[in-house]
């Protein structure tokens, strides 16, 4: 359990180790170079890991290819749109990360994450969760609105 | 901290973020967490290199803290090798986040740590000027951010599984 809780701790640490390393690149490439860079080499070393533990995985399905979850040739065309949101979201994190700061950029980006994170789940939830997430909503602008200047 | 833009291309980037966890995940259901973010990294590289075109003439999107600013706007900044290496950590991401959600930390201890953790580091490395970026001594009001932004992210993501 205590192992679970440091390599989760430091999962954090590494995205807070990309976001800031791509921001440092981004100071000579510009931000969209950064965002470059950073899908290139993260492309590769993921085909070298992906090759290593021999984990390729383009059927879950495989015995039932008629499901819905067959394949990954089947994934709806918007499931391929992640891609392209994240080139754009590296090249913001890169952007502003040299001009706020790591703390102030990591703090905005997770408080965004978590306000669209409601909307994104919002109908599928009784109003009482909702109730008690609109308290964490308030904790966050609070948050925002102490640091604003 | 002061209201600027940059705050809020940082919030944005915060939901679109959201967003693309939520399409990843669909891709990842119908292949592999990894084969996922494989995919999407690759995608990711076209769209960034569409982006580096479109926006070659621009050069206010080049991204420059305001200390180096005042050395001159000519002023050549070179890249340390390790600053090219960015998209390692980020893809090791993927892969620690499949061990801890598949743990008994589950999804929302997962997040909630990997958030203390992202807080963590963003402090030292402001604190110390880590990985070559301005310092900037944290001030008590940002402990007070900090902890009010991430309480109130706790309580959605524990409210949220």
């Amino acid at each position: 359990m205590l192992g679970y809780i440091a390599l989760a701790l430091l999962n954090g640490a590494f995205i807070g180790a990309s976001r800031v390393i791509n921001g440092r690149l981004g100071l000579s490439t510009g931000a969209m170079g950064a965002s470059l860079w950073n899908h290139v080499i993260g492309f590769l070393f993921l085909g070298v890991i992906l090759t290593v533990i021999g984990a390729w995985q383009f059927d879950v399905d495989i015995l039932f290819p008629q499901s819905y979850f067959g394949s990954v040739w089947n994934a709806p065309y918007y499931a391929y749109f992640g891609g392209f949101m994240g080139a754009l979201f590296v090249a913001m994190n890169s952007f502003v990360l040299p001009r706020i700061g790591a703390i102030q950029t990591t703090v905005l980006v997770v408080s965004g994450q978590m306000l669209a994170g409601i909307f994104l789940n919002a109908n599928m939830e009784s109003l009482s969760l909702i109730s008690g997430k609109m308290v964490g909503v308030l904790l966050i602008v609070t948050g925002i609105y102490i640091g604003r200047k | 901290m002061k209201l600027s833009v940059d705050w809020g291309l940082a919030l944005s980037a915060g939901m679109l973020l959201a967003v693309m966890i939520d399409v990843n995940s669909l891709l990842a259901a119908h292949s592999s967490p990894m084969t996922a973010s494989w995919i999407a990294h690759g995608l990711g590289a076209v769209g960034a290199f569409i982006l580096v075109l479109a926006f070659r003439a621009r050069q206010q999107w080049h991204c420059r803290a305001e200390e180096l600013e005042k050395a001159g706007p000519d002023k050549k900044i070179n890249s340390p090798f390790w600053s090219y290496l960015g998209g390692i950590p980020g893809a090791f991401t993927v892969v620690l986040a499949a061990v801890t959600v598949n743990s008994p930390i589950g999804l929302s201890g997962s997040l909630a740590l990997m958030l203390v953790g992202q807080v963590l580091f963003g402090m030292l490395c402001d604190y110390f000027g880590l990985f070559g970026i301005p310092r900037r001594q944290p001030a008590l009001k940002d402990l007070k951010v900090v902890g009010c932004t991430l309480s109130g992210s706790g309580l959605i993501i524990f409210l949220g599984a």
